[in-house]
Protein backbone atom coordinates (compact mmCIF):
# COMPACT_ATOMS: atom_id res chain seq x y z
CA UNK A 1 0.00 0.00 0.00
CA UNK A 2 1.22 3.42 -0.91
CA UNK A 3 1.34 5.89 1.88
CA UNK A 4 1.13 9.57 1.21
CA UNK A 5 4.13 11.41 2.60
CA UNK A 6 1.73 13.94 3.98
CA UNK A 7 0.15 11.34 6.16
CA UNK A 8 3.50 10.11 7.33
CA UNK A 9 4.09 11.60 10.76
CA UNK A 10 7.81 11.53 10.12
CA UNK A 11 7.51 14.00 7.28
CA UNK A 12 5.17 16.83 6.42
CA UNK A 13 5.45 20.54 6.59
CA UNK A 14 6.10 20.46 10.27
CA UNK A 15 9.61 19.35 9.58
CA UNK A 16 12.16 21.43 11.31
CA UNK A 17 15.34 20.61 9.58
CA UNK A 18 15.84 21.72 5.95
CA UNK A 19 17.13 18.32 4.95
CA UNK A 20 14.04 16.52 6.19
CA UNK A 21 11.77 18.93 4.37
CA UNK A 22 13.71 18.35 1.11
CA UNK A 23 13.24 14.58 1.37
CA UNK A 24 9.50 14.95 1.85
CA UNK A 25 9.22 17.21 -1.19
CA UNK A 26 11.22 14.80 -3.32
CA UNK A 27 8.89 11.98 -2.28
CA UNK A 28 5.90 14.12 -3.13
CA UNK A 29 7.30 14.88 -6.56
CA UNK A 30 8.16 11.24 -7.13
CA UNK A 31 4.65 10.21 -6.26
CA UNK A 32 3.12 12.83 -8.53
CA UNK A 33 5.37 11.60 -11.32
CA UNK A 34 4.30 8.02 -10.67
CA UNK A 35 0.64 9.01 -10.74
CA UNK A 36 1.16 10.88 -14.02
CA UNK A 37 2.99 7.96 -15.61
CA UNK A 38 0.29 5.54 -14.47
CA UNK A 39 -2.50 7.65 -15.92
CA UNK A 40 -0.57 8.18 -19.15
CA UNK A 41 -0.01 4.42 -19.40
CA UNK A 42 -3.70 3.79 -18.74
CA UNK A 43 -4.63 6.29 -21.43
CA UNK A 44 -2.24 4.87 -23.99
CA UNK A 45 -3.37 1.31 -23.23
CA UNK A 46 -6.95 2.35 -23.72
CA UNK A 47 -6.04 4.07 -26.95
CA UNK A 48 -4.14 1.09 -28.30
CA UNK A 49 -6.95 -1.20 -27.23
CA UNK A 50 -9.33 1.04 -29.12
CA UNK A 51 -7.06 1.00 -32.17
CA UNK A 52 -6.79 -2.78 -31.94
CA UNK A 53 -10.54 -3.07 -31.72
CA UNK A 54 -10.84 -0.85 -34.76
CA UNK A 55 -8.24 -2.87 -36.66
CA UNK A 56 -10.06 -6.01 -35.63
CA UNK A 57 -13.07 -4.72 -37.47
CA UNK A 58 -11.03 -4.17 -40.60
CA UNK A 59 -8.42 -6.90 -40.65
CA UNK A 60 -9.54 -10.33 -41.76
CA UNK A 61 -6.68 -11.86 -39.83
CA UNK A 62 -8.28 -10.87 -36.57
CA UNK A 63 -11.54 -12.58 -37.39
CA UNK A 64 -12.29 -15.53 -35.20
CA UNK A 65 -11.59 -18.33 -37.68
CA UNK A 66 -8.40 -16.64 -38.85
CA UNK A 67 -6.94 -16.62 -35.37
CA UNK A 68 -6.54 -20.39 -35.42
CA UNK A 69 -4.57 -20.12 -38.66
CA UNK A 70 -2.45 -17.25 -37.45
CA UNK A 71 -1.41 -19.16 -34.33
CA UNK A 72 1.13 -20.80 -36.62
CA UNK A 73 1.27 -18.75 -39.80
CA UNK A 74 2.40 -15.50 -38.21
CA UNK A 75 5.79 -17.06 -37.53
CA UNK A 76 8.48 -15.89 -39.93
CA UNK A 77 10.07 -19.32 -39.97
CA UNK A 78 6.85 -21.07 -40.98
CA UNK A 79 7.91 -23.06 -44.04
CA UNK A 80 8.48 -26.52 -45.41
CA UNK A 81 10.66 -28.09 -48.02
CA UNK A 82 8.76 -29.42 -50.99
CA UNK A 83 9.66 -33.08 -51.44
CA UNK A 84 9.46 -32.99 -55.22
CA UNK A 85 11.20 -29.76 -56.05
CA UNK A 86 13.34 -29.54 -52.93
CA UNK A 87 12.48 -25.85 -52.65
CA UNK A 88 11.53 -24.13 -49.43
CA UNK A 89 7.86 -23.11 -49.49
CA UNK A 90 7.20 -20.10 -47.33
CA UNK A 91 3.95 -20.37 -45.35
CA UNK A 92 4.46 -17.33 -43.19
CA UNK A 93 1.98 -14.46 -43.38
CA UNK A 94 3.40 -10.99 -42.78
CA UNK A 95 0.58 -9.51 -40.71
CA UNK A 96 1.67 -5.96 -41.32
CA UNK A 97 1.91 -6.39 -45.07
CA UNK A 98 -1.44 -8.18 -45.08
CA UNK A 99 -3.05 -5.35 -43.18
CA UNK A 100 -1.96 -2.96 -45.96
CA UNK A 101 -2.93 -5.28 -48.80
CA UNK A 102 -6.10 -5.03 -50.89
CA UNK A 103 -7.37 -8.27 -49.34
CA UNK A 104 -6.97 -7.13 -45.76
CA UNK A 105 -10.67 -7.46 -45.00
CA UNK A 106 -10.78 -11.10 -45.94
CA UNK A 107 -10.46 -13.86 -43.38
CA UNK A 108 -8.21 -16.81 -44.25
CA UNK A 109 -11.22 -19.06 -44.85
CA UNK A 110 -12.71 -16.62 -47.36
CA UNK A 111 -10.22 -17.95 -49.88
CA UNK A 112 -8.82 -21.13 -48.30
CA UNK A 113 -12.23 -22.63 -47.77
CA UNK A 114 -11.67 -26.36 -47.75
CA UNK A 115 -9.37 -28.99 -46.35
CA UNK A 116 -7.80 -26.88 -43.67
CA UNK A 117 -9.95 -27.96 -40.74
CA UNK A 118 -7.52 -30.75 -39.90
CA UNK A 119 -4.22 -30.16 -38.30
CA UNK A 120 -1.65 -30.94 -39.54
CA UNK A 121 -3.18 -30.10 -42.91
CA UNK A 122 -3.40 -32.87 -45.43
CA UNK A 123 -1.05 -32.65 -48.37
CA UNK A 124 -4.07 -32.54 -50.68
CA UNK A 125 -5.05 -29.21 -49.12
CA UNK A 126 -2.25 -27.53 -51.01
CA UNK A 127 -3.86 -28.49 -54.32
CA UNK A 128 -6.66 -25.96 -53.89
CA UNK A 129 -7.39 -24.16 -57.14
CA UNK A 130 -7.60 -20.47 -56.25
CA UNK A 131 -9.01 -18.44 -59.11
CA UNK A 132 -8.50 -14.68 -58.88
CA UNK A 133 -10.72 -13.82 -61.86
CA UNK A 134 -13.68 -15.96 -60.76
CA UNK A 135 -13.44 -14.89 -57.15
CA UNK A 136 -13.36 -11.22 -58.15
CA UNK A 137 -16.39 -11.72 -60.38
CA UNK A 138 -18.32 -13.36 -57.57
CA UNK A 139 -17.45 -10.58 -55.20
CA UNK A 140 -17.96 -7.71 -57.58
CA UNK A 141 -20.84 -6.44 -55.46
CA UNK A 142 -18.47 -6.20 -52.51
CA UNK A 143 -16.20 -3.89 -54.52
CA UNK A 144 -13.78 -6.44 -55.97
CA UNK A 145 -12.54 -5.04 -59.31
CA UNK A 146 -13.44 -7.08 -62.38
CA UNK A 147 -10.38 -8.84 -63.74
CA UNK A 148 -11.84 -10.27 -66.93
CA UNK A 149 -10.28 -7.67 -69.25
CA UNK A 150 -6.99 -8.09 -67.50
CA UNK A 151 -7.28 -11.86 -67.92
CA UNK A 152 -7.76 -11.46 -71.68
CA UNK A 153 -4.58 -9.43 -71.82
CA UNK A 154 -2.78 -12.00 -69.72
CA UNK A 155 -3.86 -14.82 -72.05
CA UNK A 156 -2.05 -13.07 -74.92
CA UNK A 157 1.07 -12.50 -72.87
CA UNK A 158 4.34 -14.25 -73.54
CA UNK A 159 4.02 -16.02 -70.21
CA UNK A 160 1.00 -17.90 -71.58
CA UNK A 161 1.87 -18.21 -75.28
CA UNK A 162 5.31 -19.55 -74.45
CA UNK A 163 3.67 -21.95 -71.99
CA UNK A 164 5.83 -21.06 -69.05
CA UNK A 165 5.52 -23.90 -66.56
CA UNK A 166 3.24 -23.36 -63.56
CA UNK A 167 2.65 -19.74 -64.44
CA UNK A 168 -0.36 -18.12 -62.80
CA UNK A 169 -1.44 -14.84 -61.21
CA UNK A 170 0.48 -15.90 -58.13
CA UNK A 171 3.76 -16.06 -60.05
CA UNK A 172 3.83 -12.27 -59.95
CA UNK A 173 1.23 -11.26 -57.36
CA UNK A 174 1.26 -12.28 -53.74
CA UNK A 175 -2.38 -11.94 -52.66
CA UNK A 176 -1.27 -11.59 -49.04
CA UNK A 177 0.74 -8.45 -49.75
CA UNK A 178 -0.69 -7.05 -53.00
CA UNK A 179 -1.64 -3.40 -52.85
CA UNK A 180 -2.14 -0.71 -55.51
CA UNK A 181 0.25 2.21 -55.89
CA UNK A 182 -0.42 4.64 -53.10
CA UNK A 183 -0.18 8.40 -53.50
CA UNK A 184 2.72 8.74 -51.07
CA UNK A 185 5.00 6.40 -52.99
CA UNK A 186 7.75 7.95 -55.07
CA UNK A 187 8.24 7.03 -58.72
CA UNK A 188 11.49 5.30 -57.82
CA UNK A 189 9.67 3.16 -55.24
CA UNK A 190 6.89 2.20 -57.65
CA UNK A 191 9.38 1.37 -60.37
CA UNK A 192 11.61 -0.63 -58.02
CA UNK A 193 8.64 -2.56 -56.71
CA UNK A 194 7.12 -3.47 -60.07
CA UNK A 195 10.48 -4.22 -61.68
CA UNK A 196 11.36 -6.33 -58.65
CA UNK A 197 8.43 -8.58 -59.54
CA UNK A 198 9.90 -9.23 -63.00
CA UNK A 199 13.47 -9.59 -61.76
CA UNK A 200 12.46 -12.11 -59.12
CA UNK A 201 12.22 -14.64 -61.96
CA UNK A 202 14.35 -13.01 -64.66
CA UNK A 203 17.50 -13.14 -62.56
CA UNK A 204 19.61 -13.49 -65.73
CA UNK A 205 18.98 -9.76 -66.26
CA UNK A 206 20.66 -8.75 -63.02
CA UNK A 207 23.86 -7.65 -64.76
CA UNK A 208 25.22 -4.16 -65.47
CA UNK A 209 24.32 -4.50 -69.17
CA UNK A 210 21.40 -6.93 -69.18
CA UNK A 211 21.07 -9.39 -72.03
CA UNK A 212 18.94 -8.05 -74.88
CA UNK A 213 19.17 -4.49 -73.54
CA UNK A 214 22.53 -3.62 -75.11
CA UNK A 215 20.81 -1.12 -77.42
CA UNK A 216 19.45 0.83 -74.48
CA UNK A 217 21.73 3.67 -73.32
CA UNK A 218 22.37 3.68 -69.58
CA UNK A 219 20.16 0.66 -68.85
CA UNK A 220 20.45 1.01 -65.08
CA UNK A 221 19.30 4.64 -65.21
CA UNK A 222 16.35 3.60 -67.34
CA UNK A 223 15.46 0.79 -64.98
CA UNK A 224 15.48 3.20 -62.09
CA UNK A 225 12.78 5.38 -63.63
CA UNK A 226 10.90 3.21 -66.13
CA UNK A 227 8.97 0.06 -65.46
CA UNK A 228 9.82 -3.06 -67.47
CA UNK A 229 6.13 -3.06 -68.39
CA UNK A 230 6.38 0.39 -69.97
CA UNK A 231 8.30 -1.13 -72.88
CA UNK A 232 7.23 -4.76 -72.63
CA UNK A 233 3.50 -4.24 -73.16
CA UNK A 234 1.71 -3.12 -76.34
CA UNK A 235 1.31 0.56 -77.07
CA UNK A 236 -2.36 0.27 -78.00
CA UNK A 237 -5.20 0.16 -75.54
CA UNK A 238 -3.33 1.41 -72.51
CA UNK A 239 -5.23 2.76 -69.55
CA UNK A 240 -3.95 4.90 -66.72
CA UNK A 241 -5.31 2.81 -63.89
CA UNK A 242 -3.10 -0.24 -64.36
CA UNK A 243 -0.41 -1.60 -66.64
CA UNK A 244 -1.37 -4.05 -69.35
CA UNK A 245 -0.98 -7.74 -68.51
CA UNK A 246 -0.14 -8.60 -72.10
CA UNK A 247 3.58 -8.92 -71.51
CA UNK A 248 5.36 -8.94 -74.86
CA UNK A 249 8.24 -11.12 -76.01
CA UNK A 250 11.60 -9.37 -76.29
CA UNK A 251 11.41 -9.13 -80.08
CA UNK A 252 7.94 -7.53 -79.98
CA UNK A 253 8.74 -5.01 -77.28
CA UNK A 254 9.07 -1.28 -77.85
CA UNK A 255 12.53 -0.05 -78.73
CA UNK A 256 11.64 3.38 -80.09
CA UNK A 257 13.26 6.02 -77.88
CA UNK A 258 10.92 8.69 -79.17
CA UNK A 259 7.90 6.92 -77.76
CA UNK A 260 9.09 7.93 -74.33
CA UNK A 261 11.19 10.95 -75.11
CA UNK A 262 8.46 13.07 -76.61
CA UNK A 263 5.24 14.81 -75.82
CA UNK A 264 2.16 12.70 -75.36
CA UNK A 265 4.33 9.68 -74.87
CA UNK A 266 2.13 6.63 -74.89
CA UNK A 267 4.78 4.52 -73.19
CA UNK A 268 5.20 6.80 -70.24
CA UNK A 269 1.68 8.11 -69.99
CA UNK A 270 0.53 5.74 -67.27
CA UNK A 271 3.31 6.44 -64.88
CA UNK A 272 3.60 10.01 -66.10
CA UNK A 273 0.06 10.91 -65.12
CA UNK A 274 0.83 9.63 -61.70
CA UNK A 275 4.09 11.55 -61.67
CA UNK A 276 2.31 14.77 -62.66
CA UNK A 277 -0.09 14.53 -59.75
CA UNK A 278 2.73 13.76 -57.40
CA UNK A 279 4.85 16.64 -58.69
CA UNK A 280 1.95 19.00 -58.17
CA UNK A 281 1.64 17.86 -54.58
CA UNK A 282 5.34 18.06 -53.87
CA UNK A 283 6.61 20.98 -55.91
CA UNK A 284 3.52 23.13 -56.18
CA UNK A 285 1.72 24.45 -59.21
CA UNK A 286 4.43 26.73 -60.59
CA UNK A 287 7.23 24.18 -60.72
CA UNK A 288 4.81 21.67 -62.20
CA UNK A 289 3.84 24.18 -64.87
CA UNK A 290 7.47 24.68 -65.83
CA UNK A 291 8.32 21.00 -65.83
CA UNK A 292 5.09 20.11 -67.51
CA UNK A 293 5.47 17.48 -70.22
CA UNK A 294 9.20 17.41 -69.65
CA UNK A 295 11.03 14.84 -71.66
CA UNK A 296 14.66 13.90 -71.64
CA UNK A 297 15.82 14.60 -75.17
CA UNK A 298 15.10 18.31 -75.43
CA UNK A 299 13.28 18.15 -72.13
CA UNK A 300 11.40 21.31 -72.91
CA UNK A 301 8.03 20.11 -74.05
CA UNK A 302 6.22 22.93 -72.40
CA UNK A 303 3.12 23.72 -74.48
CA UNK A 304 3.10 27.36 -73.35
CA UNK A 305 6.65 27.94 -74.56
CA UNK A 306 5.85 26.27 -77.85
CA UNK A 307 2.75 28.36 -78.39
CA UNK A 308 4.57 31.57 -77.54
CA UNK A 309 7.48 30.63 -79.80
CA UNK A 310 5.26 29.64 -82.71
CA UNK A 311 3.09 32.71 -82.15
CA UNK A 312 6.06 35.08 -82.32
CA UNK A 313 7.35 33.35 -85.46
CA UNK A 314 3.93 33.54 -87.08
CA UNK A 315 3.53 37.21 -86.20
CA UNK A 316 6.95 37.91 -87.67
CA UNK A 317 6.07 36.10 -90.89
CA UNK A 318 2.81 38.02 -91.11
CA UNK A 319 4.66 41.24 -90.34
CA UNK A 320 7.25 40.84 -93.08
CA UNK A 321 4.57 39.61 -95.49
CA UNK A 322 2.52 42.75 -94.83
CA UNK A 323 5.65 44.89 -95.15
CA UNK A 324 6.51 43.21 -98.43
CA UNK A 325 2.99 43.63 -99.74
CA UNK A 326 2.97 47.33 -98.84
CA UNK A 327 6.28 47.78 -100.66
CA UNK A 328 4.89 45.98 -103.68
CA UNK A 329 1.80 48.22 -103.69
CA UNK A 330 4.00 51.33 -103.47
CA UNK A 331 6.18 50.03 -106.28
CA UNK A 332 3.10 49.35 -108.48
CA UNK A 333 1.70 52.80 -107.76
CA UNK A 334 4.98 54.37 -108.77
CA UNK A 335 5.10 52.32 -111.94
CA UNK A 336 1.59 53.34 -112.93
CA UNK A 337 2.17 57.01 -112.11
CA UNK A 338 5.18 56.95 -114.43
CA UNK B 1 26.36 52.56 -111.54
CA UNK B 2 28.48 51.72 -108.55
CA UNK B 3 29.99 48.34 -107.76
CA UNK B 4 31.87 47.21 -104.69
CA UNK B 5 33.53 43.85 -104.23
CA UNK B 6 32.19 43.37 -100.71
CA UNK B 7 32.25 39.62 -100.19
CA UNK B 8 35.45 37.69 -100.90
CA UNK B 9 35.14 34.05 -101.92
CA UNK B 10 35.95 32.63 -98.50
CA UNK B 11 33.27 34.79 -96.94
CA UNK B 12 30.62 33.76 -99.47
CA UNK B 13 31.51 30.10 -99.09
CA UNK B 14 31.36 30.47 -95.34
CA UNK B 15 28.01 32.27 -95.51
CA UNK B 16 26.29 29.65 -97.62
CA UNK B 17 27.86 26.76 -95.76
CA UNK B 18 26.79 28.34 -92.47
CA UNK B 19 23.29 28.86 -93.87
CA UNK B 20 23.08 25.23 -94.98
CA UNK B 21 24.22 23.98 -91.57
CA UNK B 22 21.86 26.31 -89.77
CA UNK B 23 18.82 25.34 -91.85
CA UNK B 24 19.70 21.67 -91.34
CA UNK B 25 19.85 22.24 -87.60
CA UNK B 26 16.59 24.13 -87.65
CA UNK B 27 14.70 21.48 -89.63
CA UNK B 28 16.09 18.55 -87.63
CA UNK B 29 15.61 20.47 -84.39
CA UNK B 30 11.98 21.26 -85.17
CA UNK B 31 11.45 17.66 -86.22
CA UNK B 32 12.88 16.40 -82.92
CA UNK B 33 11.19 18.98 -80.76
CA UNK B 34 7.72 18.40 -82.18
CA UNK B 35 8.37 14.70 -82.92
CA UNK B 36 7.50 15.24 -86.58
CA UNK B 37 8.39 11.80 -87.77
CA UNK B 38 6.88 12.56 -91.17
CA UNK B 39 9.41 15.37 -91.62
CA UNK B 40 12.52 13.54 -90.52
CA UNK B 41 12.35 10.32 -88.48
CA UNK B 42 13.64 10.87 -84.97
CA UNK B 43 16.48 8.36 -85.19
CA UNK B 44 17.69 10.05 -88.38
CA UNK B 45 17.22 13.59 -87.07
CA UNK B 46 19.29 13.07 -83.91
CA UNK B 47 22.63 12.10 -85.53
CA UNK B 48 22.18 14.72 -88.27
CA UNK B 49 21.43 17.42 -85.69
CA UNK B 50 24.40 16.44 -83.56
CA UNK B 51 26.75 16.31 -86.54
CA UNK B 52 25.49 19.62 -87.93
CA UNK B 53 25.94 21.10 -84.44
CA UNK B 54 29.60 20.12 -84.43
CA UNK B 55 29.98 21.53 -87.95
CA UNK B 56 28.31 24.78 -86.88
CA UNK B 57 30.91 25.08 -84.13
CA UNK B 58 33.65 24.78 -86.76
CA UNK B 59 31.84 27.27 -88.95
CA UNK B 60 31.55 29.76 -86.12
CA UNK B 61 35.26 29.42 -85.36
CA UNK B 62 35.99 30.07 -89.04
CA UNK B 63 33.86 33.21 -88.85
CA UNK B 64 35.78 34.45 -85.81
CA UNK B 65 39.14 33.64 -87.43
CA UNK B 66 38.03 35.28 -90.67
CA UNK B 67 37.03 38.40 -88.78
CA UNK B 68 40.24 38.52 -86.80
CA UNK B 69 42.64 37.88 -89.66
CA UNK B 70 40.61 38.18 -92.85
CA UNK B 71 39.85 41.87 -92.45
CA UNK B 72 36.09 41.30 -92.21
CA UNK B 73 35.95 42.18 -88.52
CA UNK B 74 35.86 45.93 -89.13
CA UNK B 75 32.27 45.66 -90.36
CA UNK B 76 31.15 44.45 -86.95
CA UNK B 77 32.56 47.35 -84.98
CA UNK B 78 29.74 49.33 -83.49
CA UNK B 79 30.14 53.09 -83.51
CA UNK B 80 28.48 53.90 -80.23
CA UNK B 81 28.56 57.64 -80.90
CA UNK B 82 26.50 57.50 -84.08
CA UNK B 83 24.56 54.33 -83.23
CA UNK B 84 21.36 55.87 -81.77
CA UNK B 85 20.99 58.34 -84.65
CA UNK B 86 21.72 55.68 -87.28
CA UNK B 87 19.36 53.20 -85.67
CA UNK B 88 16.51 55.67 -85.59
CA UNK B 89 17.13 56.68 -89.19
CA UNK B 90 17.28 53.06 -90.34
CA UNK B 91 14.16 52.04 -88.40
CA UNK B 92 12.24 55.05 -89.72
CA UNK B 93 13.25 54.10 -93.21
CA UNK B 94 12.00 50.49 -92.83
CA UNK B 95 8.76 51.56 -91.18
CA UNK B 96 7.96 54.60 -93.29
CA UNK B 97 10.50 55.87 -95.81
CA UNK B 98 10.57 52.64 -97.79
CA UNK B 99 6.87 53.09 -98.63
CA UNK B 100 7.17 56.67 -99.79
CA UNK B 101 10.29 56.39 -101.88
CA UNK B 102 12.55 58.12 -99.38
CA UNK B 103 16.29 57.75 -100.07
CA UNK B 104 18.02 54.93 -98.22
CA UNK B 105 19.71 56.43 -95.14
CA UNK B 106 22.74 54.17 -95.50
CA UNK B 107 25.02 53.78 -98.46
CA UNK B 108 27.07 50.68 -98.94
CA UNK B 109 30.78 51.23 -99.34
CA UNK B 110 33.86 49.06 -99.18
CA UNK B 111 34.46 50.38 -95.67
CA UNK B 112 30.87 50.03 -94.44
CA UNK B 113 28.84 47.26 -95.93
CA UNK B 114 26.41 46.95 -92.99
CA UNK B 115 23.96 49.54 -91.77
CA UNK B 116 23.51 50.20 -88.04
CA UNK B 117 20.61 47.77 -87.66
CA UNK B 118 22.49 45.08 -89.54
CA UNK B 119 25.63 45.59 -87.50
CA UNK B 120 23.75 45.42 -84.24
CA UNK B 121 21.74 42.34 -85.18
CA UNK B 122 24.71 40.49 -86.70
CA UNK B 123 26.89 41.21 -83.68
CA UNK B 124 24.05 40.09 -81.41
CA UNK B 125 23.55 36.91 -83.40
CA UNK B 126 27.14 35.91 -84.10
CA UNK B 127 28.77 37.01 -80.85
CA UNK B 128 25.77 36.75 -78.52
CA UNK B 129 23.24 34.10 -79.46
CA UNK B 130 25.40 31.78 -81.54
CA UNK B 131 27.99 31.04 -78.82
CA UNK B 132 25.16 30.37 -76.34
CA UNK B 133 23.46 28.05 -78.82
CA UNK B 134 26.70 26.22 -79.53
CA UNK B 135 27.72 25.92 -75.87
CA UNK B 136 24.29 24.68 -74.83
CA UNK B 137 24.39 22.19 -77.70
CA UNK B 138 27.74 20.84 -76.53
CA UNK B 139 26.42 20.72 -72.99
CA UNK B 140 23.68 18.41 -74.28
CA UNK B 141 26.24 16.14 -75.87
CA UNK B 142 28.16 15.88 -72.61
CA UNK B 143 25.24 16.22 -70.24
CA UNK B 144 26.22 13.07 -68.34
CA UNK B 145 29.43 14.80 -67.23
CA UNK B 146 27.57 17.80 -65.86
CA UNK B 147 26.24 18.10 -62.32
CA UNK B 148 22.71 16.79 -61.82
CA UNK B 149 21.38 20.11 -60.63
CA UNK B 150 22.28 23.77 -60.96
CA UNK B 151 20.76 26.25 -58.47
CA UNK B 152 18.47 23.44 -57.38
CA UNK B 153 17.08 22.93 -60.88
CA UNK B 154 17.94 20.05 -63.18
CA UNK B 155 20.99 21.08 -65.23
CA UNK B 156 19.78 19.40 -68.41
CA UNK B 157 16.50 21.24 -68.14
CA UNK B 158 18.24 24.62 -67.86
CA UNK B 159 20.39 23.77 -70.87
CA UNK B 160 17.37 22.60 -72.81
CA UNK B 161 15.43 25.79 -72.13
CA UNK B 162 18.40 28.00 -73.06
CA UNK B 163 19.00 25.98 -76.24
CA UNK B 164 15.34 26.18 -77.19
CA UNK B 165 14.87 29.88 -76.50
CA UNK B 166 18.04 30.82 -78.39
CA UNK B 167 16.98 28.54 -81.25
CA UNK B 168 13.60 30.30 -81.41
CA UNK B 169 15.36 33.67 -81.49
CA UNK B 170 17.73 32.57 -84.24
CA UNK B 171 14.82 31.19 -86.27
CA UNK B 172 13.26 34.62 -85.91
CA UNK B 173 16.50 36.20 -87.10
CA UNK B 174 16.52 33.92 -90.13
CA UNK B 175 13.03 35.09 -91.16
CA UNK B 176 13.89 38.76 -90.73
CA UNK B 177 17.28 38.32 -92.40
CA UNK B 178 15.73 36.55 -95.40
CA UNK B 179 13.26 39.37 -95.82
CA UNK B 180 15.53 42.31 -95.14
CA UNK B 181 17.93 41.30 -97.90
CA UNK B 182 15.13 42.03 -100.36
CA UNK B 183 15.09 45.69 -99.31
CA UNK B 184 18.12 46.62 -101.38
CA UNK B 185 17.90 48.71 -104.49
CA UNK B 186 16.08 45.83 -106.14
CA UNK B 187 14.77 42.81 -104.26
CA UNK B 188 17.70 40.71 -105.49
CA UNK B 189 20.54 43.23 -105.20
CA UNK B 190 21.77 41.92 -101.87
CA UNK B 191 21.22 38.27 -102.72
CA UNK B 192 23.24 38.63 -105.91
CA UNK B 193 25.99 40.34 -103.93
CA UNK B 194 26.30 37.35 -101.61
CA UNK B 195 26.53 35.05 -104.65
CA UNK B 196 28.91 37.01 -106.85
CA UNK B 197 30.68 39.08 -104.23
CA UNK B 198 29.85 42.29 -106.09
CA UNK B 199 27.39 44.81 -104.69
CA UNK B 200 26.01 46.68 -107.69
CA UNK B 201 23.67 49.66 -107.63
CA UNK B 202 22.30 51.57 -110.59
CA UNK B 203 22.05 54.85 -108.73
CA UNK B 204 25.26 56.33 -107.49
CA UNK B 205 23.77 56.70 -104.06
Amino acid sequence: MLVSPLSDPRSGFSCLAYGQCGTALRRLLLLALLALTASAFALSTAASYGAAAQTAKKSGLLKEDSRDCMRCHWMETMAYRDRETGKIVNLSIDRDAYRHSVHHELACSDCHDRGYSHYPHRTSSADEALQCVECHEEREDDGAPNLVGLHHEYEKSVHVTEEVEDFSCFSCHNPHTFHPVSAGESIAQVVAETNGTCLDCHTELLTPVPKGHEWLPRPQAHWGSVRCLDCHTPLEGRITERPSHNVLAAEDSNQLCVECHSKGSALLSQLYNYRTEQARDEKGFFAQAIYNDAYIVGMTRNPWMDWIGLGVILLMILGVAAHGYARYRFHREQETSK
Amino acid sequence: MTAFYLYPLWLRLWHWLNALIFVTLLVTGVSMHFTLNWLIPFDVAVPIHNTAGVLLTGSWLLFVIGNLWGGNGKHYLINLRTLPKDLIAQTRYYLHGIFVGAPHPFHVSAEHKLNALQTLSYVGVMYGLMPVLILSGWAFLFSTSLPETLFGIGTVWIIAIVHLVVAWMLALFLIVHSYIITTGETPTTNLKAMVTGWHKEQSSG
